[in-house]
């Protein structure tokens, strides 16, 4: 029940930090901050998928209709909440996945973060970004607002979380 | 039946994937397409609600820029208004003017929300239906165009700023009057382009562009920034020419909705030509 609380909580702390805070920042180069698929990354490793794509799509809604961004965010976060196990699979650790961890940075180190967010978010931001502009000829604009929009992304990533307890979340 | 279920059970993941897919696609088409509908845009009600508490917690930290920007607007007004001119002729001066007929009327209204880091923005002003707001308006600021209504709520609407792709307002560009249509590629919200502007003609760096006017959307002769670059598109003889525009629409706040009392006429008239004559 606690654990469930938590999440509901995260759940709300992501949505206000995406809206009212990283729409706001202006780094000018087309970036933008993506930080709701941080939400759906940090859920527990047996989260089943269906789960995951409801809540990706239920919050993706509710930023999409906050930001006017009509159904982008809805549909990047389904995307990468199912594709979400197929990474974890493909980066599976040697010993296995560890049932009481999450899979943040403390808990499962650098490499692992580094690669496996890394990937999810990468599909995540040229599928936002390639729906948004939608126009193959304007590709030189999807490279740049997506590569730049990546590495900033993932580094607001990683502050976020250097807010949070360090023991696991579940 | 069996093998149906076992197919159902079996791709069960990626069927539920394609439907939240589906319903996703589903809001995106209906924003663009169905100008209409409001929800889960900024112009119904909750949301622009919403986004109006929010801007007015931003707008505190920006109070003295917003005010100073006023002042200047309002002493060029001042600069233009009757009362501030010594009458030469007093009798001849009368205020129920027959030489000239009031065109547009300006709706003022507030800029709640601005993004520019899209390909497609779309702006949320704070004026709907009750302050007689109609789609297809246009809606300027004292340094320019912002853009065309939208979507409109009761309370709230939508502009298509012109940071859109498909904006294409009419524009003229320098003193000769040169036509052309203005565009956004979506690399810099500072800059727009015009296209439409055969290469015979010369257009000094510099020079001002301004509205058009010919859709009686927006008044003539407004100053919309100046010719910053120009460069020959490939393989065809029209200028690719880059404007500076001279609103910051990243920082726009204040801005009137032009409610044009000669469009129906305008439009009336352009309906009447034949149609076979227009090939």
């Amino acid at each position: 029940m606690k654990t469930y609380i938590r999440y509901v909580f995260l759940f709300c702390i992501f949505l206000f930090l995406q809206v009212f805070l990283a729409r706001k920042v202006d780094l000018g180069f087309g970036i933008q901050l993506f930080l709701l698929p941080l939400f759906i990354m940090l859920l527990p490793f047996q989260t089943n998928v269906f789960t995951l794509m409801a809540l990706g799509f239920i919050l993706g809604l509710l930023a999409d209709s906050l930001m006017n961004s009509y159904g982008l965010n809805a549909s990047s976060l389904v995307l990468f909440a199912y594709l979400r196990p197929l990474i974890f699979r493909t980066f599976t650790p040697k010993e296995g996945y560890d049932i009481l961890k999450t899979p943040i940075l403390f808990d499962m180190g650098w490499t692992w973060f580094i690669f496996s967010y890394g990937a999810l978010l990468f599909i995540y931001i040229f599928w936002f970004f390639f729906i948004e502009i939608f126009r193959l000829s304007e590709w030189f604009l999807i490279l740049r607002n997506g590569l730049f929009s990546l590495f900033f992304s993932f580094i607001i990533a990683l502050i976020v979380q250097l807010f949070f307890p360090k023991q696991s979340l579940s | 039946m069996q093998n149906l279920f076992a197919f159902l059970i079996r791709f069960r993941v990626f069927l539920g994937f394609l439907v939240l897919q589906t319903l996703s696609f589903l809001l995106y088409f209906q924003f663009v397409t169905y100008p209409r509908s409001v929800f889960f845009t900024g112009a119904a009600k909750i949301t622009g609600q919403f986004l109006s508490w929010e801007n007015d917690l931003y707008n505190y930290f920006q109070l003295s820029a917003i005010n100073e920007a006023l002042q200047q607007e309002n002493a060029q007004l001042r600069g233009v208004s009757f009362d501030n001119y010594y009458q030469l002729q007093r009798p001849t001066i009368e205020k129920n003017d027959t030489l000239y007929q009031q065109s547009f009327r300006f709706i003022p209204a507030k800029v709640i929300s601005a993004p520019v880091d899209r390909r497609n923005n779309y702006f949320t002003i704070n004026a709907g239906n009750i302050h007689g707001i109609k789609k297809g308006m246009g809606v300027i600021s004292d340094n320019g165009i912002v853009g065309v209504v939208f979507k409109v709520g009761e309370n709230y609407s939508l502009i298509k700023s012109v940071l859109t792709s498909d904006i294409n307002i009419d524009v003229i560009i320098g003193k000769k009057e040169i036509r052309g249509i203005l565009k956004w590629n979506g690399m810099n919200p500072r800059i727009g382009s015009i296209t439409g502007v055969s290469t015979d003609v010369n257009i000094p760096k510099w020079s001002e562009v301004r509205t058009q006017g010919s859709t009686g959307i927006f008044p003539k002769g407004l100053l919309l920034g100046k010719v910053q670059a120009k460069e020959r598109i490939e393989n065809q003889s029209l200028w690719d020419i880059r404007l500076l525009f001279k609103e910051d629409l990243k920082n726009v706040h204040c801005v009137y909705i032009v409610n044009s009392l000669i469009i129906d006429e305008l439009e009336q008239l352009q309906q009447s030509v034949p149609k076979d004559n227009l090939e």
